[in-house]
């Protein structure tokens, strides 16, 4: 019983751990398609930023610059995307796609000359535990909230930040017109190429940020496709908590679940093998996209080329 | 002599207009890996040579590139051909997975059948099981008209876990005792045979190659080809021409998912001779590319998967010459592509507005005239 | 200050080109402060063209604006609303996710950014709405609103930002009579408080009720400008509708048949946007007759045709082509061909070629398939057959139909509807857009067919061909048939009033057709 207790508990902080990059990533994340493009490529840029995280931190040796070097690199990233999804009008499907091999490629080619300076790969410095230790022994709540380092509490915080942005302030307004009805907010004299590329390239500083997370958050290591289709998961997110910051956050949350349940698979001795709970979140999307739960009212032009001649 | 020239040459004129751009792109993207091999301290012209060497320079170089083309020509096919109905499976990788872990089953089970029954039986199971994975996305789409693009992604992690399951225990499928979670191995009656000795490069490249010059056939010489292309360009005009747009739309999906098992079918039933656990590695979305490249034409497929198998075979030896790292391959791909999308559109456009401005002309000078 | 009276708005020869049309030629338009202005035209003369480049949507490629006397640039509604001129487009620019409030705010520069403090703007909402008599709740979100309350929201935006220029594009289409009566007296008031309005509208009525001064369009010019006061509404239909008010009555021989190639009964349906288009609707169409169906665009013409030829289901009546139901037979070449209004949509495939079009309902029928494989070369044959037939200008079948010109890609349509020689023929404004040599062979076409014994349904807003062309005239209005004359002879004034809804014009004609 007791040892049960234990697995479960440890499964909870490392939910939330796991979560994290993915709470980030989403909230973020979300504004892409809210401004009405279609950006798969969040899982190169969520890639690119675990790798630029790494490399700020050898270099600078200073946690918050690295982080905001692994922002950058995740927004020039989308920014590319950006240009040719918007300016040029190329398929954003496609663009996506080729923007996640060129990641995947860039980083495994300069994983080896990153650590060039080294004999052995050193574990870099990780995001500090800051909670006092009395938070940290509360029962059940201290290890699963408190003993966590610092990104997971910016992880809870970010989603609330974002959807004030997007509910609370003009911009976020037209944020939220763009994407549905670009031409009723160009009738009203706003730009929305600027809307959209900002979009755009919000989700990309997301997904970095989201990358910095995933390796300086207990890893520290930079290892080759270790991103392994979170992005897509946040895209997922996306889909069940509604394009909401908080909801999606909510839902990485459950991605996340699904996460740490696979990497402790056969230890926690489940009669249903773990593959199926890890099935599970995107199934759930599945359903929802299809319409059996409940009713999702995407962005109605993701995926949309947006032709300012064609009212 | 004249009748083969009249039905070569529209081929050969139809590559040559598809193929412009994305040459001009690999151009590009070659130019910019050259950049990169400098910054590396390396001769590109050095670093290239090489990596032509170890892509065609011997048996074995070759075997390596048909080993790495086979999987993505019949990837790219399924997502070139799905594109013909404009519809994006992105669900490749899934499919791979689903069609391995089908044509493993097949191909693990002894059969009172002769081999090449068996062999038939297995791929014939792989397709089948890929198209099982497209018939949620081809339901859903052609019937509801939910988009095919986020749930074949989902599909694609169900699938993933999906065959994870198979080959861990207590599966029907799975080794017991293994190392590293698979299948028994294939039955060698249900293997795909080798096309050179002494290489693993199996009958999956020919089995990519028929199915290529089968779908350029049957998009451009049968009324089926007709609908499903008629369908992608304008399926308003279908309806109105009679056409069953929403089962064109169903069938396309569950044909390119199928085509998508194929793939997973060749690696485990040809190279990997067992299903294993996470053994398609984003097959899947380099198919997406793949396709790109050849601008859904099914013949150009066959030479974009072998010009990204060269490339992934070639980078190989251009790191034991060069002392670049084989992901150098990946990054030239990848610009190739991203050179593709930002070269655009251009050309066809431009043309026939010009063709179209030359008519107006025409007839303005009638009408004044009349 | 402008005084009641003066130009606040002059445009000079606006010219406006798009690939294959001329849709603004040398435009001269001049609104006068306080004034209602309208503006009209059939679909396609190039009013809304006009006004989209008041408001910065389109940047014309020649001429210029001034407002208030001085010369303005106009590069996008940014600069139009700073201008004073606000727009009401005739599809709702409404975002339907957000609230009515949420919409009328989006643009706006607000008290305090970056916050988006609704409260100052939800009382000036609510002052408005009660300032001008319209009822709509703020706080309801778009999607829920009605069609109408729709209507007066996109009005709402203009008057929050105090628009002085306003534009409404056919801001009628949506409106029951008593809504469309508000409407006027909105605008009128609108007029009094010193604002100019432009009222784009195809409908003759609603411009007498509510303009001062009426300019026609057609084809893209100006055709006149008259006191709304003194206009007759057969001058304005004269100016809207014809090209040459008289074309020559093509000569014809007598029909012989009686039988009956198309019958229609109690047919009703919906238009797109869920509003009854027909009403029991009946109609018979012999075999070697050509019935023209006359009306302004808009009266159920188009869902008419949609219906027939399979595209729209009606909600009731019954269709029969040759004795058989609609249904069973909409791909038979053989029994009806369909010349589609929008050839782009409905009747090509622009990225096939010429000759994959030709076949386009009959790929997988003998010659052209054989034993499951399309044989090119028979279709080339005979697209290249019809291509000589019908003057398509091509340099070969293979060329892709969406390099050819207008002209062109409709014969390309009519060739292949034809090819089958059809017992029923609907066509839909075939000569919109066309030049006069392709107009004047399109006629040709159909007459031919005519005296080949098929049954022809032509439907045109061009009042000039259905009267030269037709055997027999029947004039549509608000889904229903209002009259049934014989073509030799018939008055254009009767068909004008009848286009109107004056049906009583014909019972009191000596003589008139039932």
């Amino acid at each position: 019983m007791e040892g049960s207790f234990a697995a479960l508990s440890d499964w909870l902080a490392a939910s939330i751990r796991l979560a994290a990059p993915l709470m980030l990533a989403g909230a973020g994340g979300l504004f892409t398609e809210r401004v009405g493009i279609f950006n798969i490529g969040i899982e190169g840029a969520m890639l690119v930023g675990a790798m630029a995280a790494v490399w700020g931190s050898l270099v600078t040796e200073n946690l918050l610059l690295a982080t905001l070097i692994a922002m950058l690199a995740g927004g020039l990233i989308a920014l590319v995307h950006a240009y040719l999804t918007v300016t040029r009008r190329a398929n954003q499907i496609v663009t996506g796609a080729a923007i996640n091999l060129f990641a995947l490629g860039i980083t495994n080619l300069l994983n080896t000359p990153l650590y060039a300076d080294f004999k052995y790969r050193p574990r870099v410095e990780l995001y500090p535990v800051v909670a006092p230790a009395f938070l940290q022994k509360i029962p059940v709540l201290g290890p699963i909230f408190f003993a966590q380092p610092v990104i997971v509490w910016v992880a809870f915080v970010l989603p609330f930040l974002m959807a004030w942005a997007l509910y609370r302030t003009s911009w976020g307004l037209n944020v939220r017109a763009v994407g549905d009805h670009p031409h009723a907010v160009a009738s009203a004299g706003l730009n929305v190429f600027a809307l959209k590329y900002a979009g755009v390239i919000i989700s990309g500083l997301a997904a970095g940020l989201g990358g910095a997370a995933l390796v300086l958050a207990d890893l520290g290591l930079f290892a080759p496709n270790m991103t392994a289709g979170r992005g897509f998961a946040v895209m997922a997110a996306f889909v069940v908590g509604r394009w909401n910051p908080v909801y999606v956050a909510a839902a990485g949350i459950l991605f996340g679940a699904a996460d740490a349940l696979q990497l402790r698979g056969q230890t926690l001795g489940l009669a249903i093998p773990y593959q199926v709970f890890v099935m599970l979140p995107y199934l759930l999307t599945i359903a929802l996209l299809a319409g059996f739960v409940g009713r999702t009212i995407a962005p109605k032009t993701v995926g949309e080329t947006y032709d300012p001649e064609k009212l | 002599m004249k009748e083969r020239t009249k039905i070569i040459l529209p081929i050969l004129g139809d590559l040559v207009l598809t193929g412009g751009r994305p040459v001009l792109a690999i151009l590009l993207a070659l130019l910019a890996g050259s950049a990169i091999i400098l910054i590396y301290g390396s001769d590109p012209l050095q670093a290239y040579a090489a990596m032509l060497d170890g892509a065609v320079g011997n048996r074995a170089a070759l075997a390596n590139t048909g080993v790495r083309t086979a999987p993505l020509l019949l990837g790219g096919l399924a997502v070139a051909f799905g594109f013909k109905a404009n519809l994006l499976n992105v669900g490749v990788e899934g499919q791979i997975y689903a069609g391995g872990a089908a044509a493993a089953a097949v191909g693990i089970t002894p059969l009172p059948v002769p081999p090449w029954l068996h062999l038939t039986l297995a791929v014939l199971a792989g397709f089948l099981g890929g198209a099982a994975w497209g018939l949620i996305p081809a339901y859903l789409k052609a019937y509801r008209g939910v988009s095919e693009i986020v749930i074949t992604l989902m599909m694609n992690y169900v699938g993933i876990q999906f065959a994870s399951l198979l080959v861990h225990d207590p599966s029907p499928l799975a080794k017991p005792g293994a190392f590293y979670p698979q299948s028994p191995l294939i039955l060698p009656s249900a293997r795909l045979p080798v096309l050179i000795k002494g290489t693993s490069l199996h009958a999956g490249l020919i089995l990519g190659v028929i199915l290529a010059v089968l779908i350029y056939l049957l998009l451009k010489y049968t009324p089926f080809g007709f609908r499903t292309r008629m369908t992608g360009q304008n399926p308003e005009a279908a309806r109105f021409a009679g056409v069953k747009v929403r089962r064109q739309i169903a069938l396309v999906m569950l044909i390119s998912a199928g085509l998508g098992g194929l793939a997973g079918t060749g690696e485990v039933l040809g190279l990997k001779l067992a299903l294993y656990d996470y053994f398609a590695c984003g097959l899947g979305y380099d198919a997406i590319a793949v396709a790109l490249m050849a601008n859904a034409n099914p013949l150009g497929v066959i030479l974009s998967a072998l010009f990204f198998g060269a490339l992934r075979a070639g980078a190989g030896k251009m790191q034991v010459v060069a002392g670049i790292e084989t992901p150098i391959s990946q990054v030239i791909q990848a610009l190739a592509i991203l050179f593709v999308i930002a070269i655009g559109f251009g050309e066809s456009r431009r043309l026939a507005r010009r063709l179209r401005r030359e008519e107006e002309e025409e007839e303005e000078v009638l009408a004044d005239g009349g | 200050m402008v005084k009641n009276g003066d130009p606040v708005l002059r445009m000079r020869a606006i010219t406006k080109r798009f690939p294959g049309v001329l849709a603004n030629d040398h435009i001269d338009f001049e609104l006068k402060a306080g004034e209602v202005h309208g503006l009209l035209g059939e679909n396609g003369a190039g009013k809304t063209t006009l006004m989209k480049i008041l408001y910065g949507h389109l940047q014309p490629d020649s001429g210029e604006i001034l407002i208030r006397g001085e010369k303005v640039e106009i590069a996008g509604p940014k600069e139009a609303n700073e201008l004073g001129i606000g727009m009401v487009h005739q599809h709702f620019m409404l975002v339907q996710n957000l609230t009515a409030l949420e919409n009328v705010v989006l643009g706006i520069p607000l008290e305090r950014p970056p916050l988006l403090d609704l409260g100052p703007a939800r009382a000036k909402f609510k002052q408005l709405t009660k300032e001008y008599e319209l009822e709509l709740d703020p706080n309801m979100p778009v999607w829920q609103l009605p069609v109408g309350d729709q209507q007066w929201l996109e009005i709402l935006k203009l008057l929050f930002r105090d628009a002085n220029i306003l534009i409404l594009d056919e801001p009628t289409a949506v409106l029951a009579p008593q809504q469309a009566e508000q409407l006027f007296r909105l605008i009128r008031r609108f007029a009094q408080e010193g604002r100019s309005i432009v009222f784009i509208s195809h409908k003759l009525k609603e411009m007498k009720a509510v303009a001062d001064r009426i300019t026609v369009l057609r084809d893209g010019q100006v055709i006149g400008t008259v006191d709304a006061a003194d206009a007759q509404p057969s001058q304005l239909a004269e100016m809207m509708v014809g090209r040459m008010v008289f074309l020559e009555r093509r000569s014809r021989p007598p029909r012989e048949s009686e039988q009956a190639v198309l019958e229609i009964k109690d047919l009703n349906c919906l238009n797109d946007r869920g509003l009854p288009a027909l009403k029991d609707l009946n109609l018979t169409i012999r075999a070697g007759e050509i019935v023209g169906v006359a009306g302004v665009d808009g009266n159920g013409q188009r869902e008419l045709a949609e219906c027939i030829s399979g595209l729209r289901k009606p909600t009731a009546g019954s269709i029969r082509i040759c004795g058989q139901p609609i249904q069973d037979v909409v791909r038979d070449t053989s029994l009806l061909g369909f010349v589609p209004e929008d050839r782009h949509r409905t009747g090509l495939v622009l990225g096939f070629t010429v000759a994959e079009n030709m076949v386009l309902k009959t790929f997988a029928d003998p010659p052209f398939t054989r034993r499951g494989i399309i044989r090119w070369d028979e279709v080339h044959r005979h697209a290249s057959k019809l291509m000589r037939e019908y003057d398509v200008r091509a340099p070969d079948p293979m060329v892709l139909v969406s390099s050819l010109s207008g002209g062109n890609q409709q014969r390309v349509v009519v060739a292949r509807e034809l090819s089958g020689k059809p017992s029923m023929l609907v066509t839909s404004q075939p000569t919109r857009g066309l030049d006069v040599g392709s107009v004047e062979s399109v006629h040709s076409v159909l007459l031919r067919e005519r005296n080949r014994g098929a049954g022809v349904l032509f439907i045109s807003t061009e009042l000039s061909e259905v009267m030269a062309l037709s055997d027999r005239i029947i004039v549509m209005y608000k889904g229903e048939i209002m009259g049934e004359l014989e073509a030799e002879g018939a008055d254009v004034n009767t068909i004008g009033e009848l286009m109107l809804g004056h049906r009583e014009v014909l019972e009191s004609q000596v003589g008139g057709a039932q």
